[in-house]
């Protein structure tokens, strides 16, 4: 392989004179005063500007890309971050659901415990596990049965009134037929007139209470409470409010349609009545005790 | 191992049907899972098969009923057979075949229930009865068992481990 030489060759003494003058040189510009210093900082100046332009630009993409890593990597960690966030966020809401529905159910709970504290009958309270499982009955299950000492023809009520009765008792469950039904009857008494009734389901879905007096003055809004005169339901617990009072010229009694004070659709929990003890009307007030003599 | 998965599922249709049925509901028309039940499986099994299952749900139905023990238990198992007579002797299992037989079925078992539940029935209830309750739930449970006797056959091989076995044509 052929060397190329160069077209002014410098001899090798040439070159260690170049070299030591060139090192004297450095040596004599540190030893310079600070005016030659200046002078050649002067000299240098626009060297330095020519140069300066692209280290700004190398030194500002260098920061930028420093910038974009930074951020890129920040980024990942804020986006894994968020992801964790967004899984927390609904973990919370579930438990927050959850302890929503946890309190409804305990004030419900507390409502019905605070209303059996109160009341002299002995009750059962029972939650609802499921309705209707035949179309032709208007009932639900509940989770109280036969070892609980639940009994068929039990009557069933909530802190607002009357729910219906118990009808069939298994083991651990027993099915209570709504007061809608057709096949429940019990019997009413509207409150301001004390006029009774029998109260009853119908197919079409209302309750009535049928064989009100002819000249009854039930009037709509009027409340119609147990008359307690059935053995499953003690006297005064509420039925519902008379909606409308029908008779027709063929009928011998009135007719009177109930709202019921339960709304039998949200029903969650009740209470079932085990025993009570039944309270007659007193037909006339006692006699005041006479001094002895 | 076979009647026991079939005992399971018929439990587990009445947990449905008492859990879950509000879900499905229409306009206060429930489909009656169990006579569902009870005619695919005689569509899709044959008779027999159709009348064990149905007498079987029948009675778990009739444990959380209010009505007497047994009604459920004879009118399911009945349903069952039948659904599996009409469709493989009388008839060949196409969509129009399942309809009006699962349409008369509940139709006859619904107007034997209501019969059961309200002994003294006059003409402006059964009348009602029949226009907001049997027919619209005649129609629900036709197409709900159409539905699910079409899905059962479409995904029948890989539904072998229930037995869900084709009956004679």
């Amino acid at each position: 392989m052929l060397r190329s030489e160069p077209n002014f060759p410098i001899s090798t003494s040439l070159r260690r004179v170049l070299g030591v003058i060139f090192i004297l040189f450095l040596a004599l510009l540190l030893f310079l005063p600070r005016q030659s210093q200046e002078w050649l900082s002067h000299v240098g100046g626009p060297f330095a500007r020519i140069l300066e332009a692209p280290l700004h630009v190398v030194a500002s993409i260098q920061n930028s890309i420093r910038h974009a890593w930074g951020h890129y990597i920040a980024l990942q960690n804020v986006w894994e971050e968020n992801q964790q966030l967004q899984q927390e966020i609904q973990r919370l809401q579930g438990e927050q659901n959850l302890f929503r529905e946890q309190t409804i159910i305990t004030s419900q709970f507390q409502q019905l415990l605070a209303y059996q504290e109160t009341t002299p009958m002995t009750t059962l309270p029972a939650r609802i596990i499921g309705r209707n499982v035949s179309n032709w009955y208007r009932a639900m299950i509940i989770n109280k049965g036969n070892q609980d000492g639940i009994r068929p023809e039990m009557g069933v009520i909530t802190h607002a009134g009357v729910v219906g009765r118990v009808v069939r008792v298994n083991p651990t469950t027993a099915v209570v037929l709504l007061l809608s039904d057709p096949n429940v009857a019990i019997t009413g008494m509207v409150q301001k007139s004390r006029d009774e009734g029998l109260v009853q389901g119908t197919p079409q879905g209302p309750i009535h209470m049928k064989y009100l007096p002819p000249l009854s003055p039930v009037q709509p809004g009027d409340p119609v409470v147990t008359s307690g005169l059935t053995d499953d339901f003690p006297r005064g617990l509420q039925i519902g409010r008379i909606r409308q009072v029908t008779k027709a010229d063929t009928d011998l009694f009135q007719l009177g349609e109930i709202d019921p004070i339960v709304d039998f659709a949200k029903l969650e929990a009740v209470l079932v009545i085990t025993s009570f003890q039944p309270v007659l009307p007193s037909s006339s007030p006692k006699p005041p005790a006479s001094p002895s003599p | 191992m076979g009647i026991f998965l079939d005992i399971l599922l018929c439990f587990g249709v009445v947990l449905a049907q008492a859990t879950f049925s509000t879900l499905l509901s229409a306009k206060g028309i429930y489909p009656d899972l169990c006579f569902i039940l009870a005619c695919v499986m005689g569509f899709y099994s044959g008779e027999h098969k159709g009348l064990m299952i149905g007498l079987t749900v029948g009675l778990f139905q009739d444990i959380f009923t209010p009505g007497g023990i047994g009604i459920n238990m004879i009118l399911k198992g009945l349903a069952g057979g039948l659904a599996g007579v009409t469709t493989h002797t009388f008839s060949t299992v196409t969509s129009l075949a399942i309809m009006l037989v699962t349409f008369a079925l509940s139709l006859g078992c619904g107007l034997a229930s209501l019969v059961v539940a309200y002994p003294v029935i006059d003409a402006p209830i059964l009348f009602h009865a029949l226009s907001s309750g049997l027919f619209p739930q005649g129609l629900y449970n036709s197409f709900l068992t159409l539905g699910i006797f079409w899905f059962i056959r479409y995904i029948g091989p890989s539904l072998s481990m229930v037995h869900l076995g084709r009956g004679t044509r």
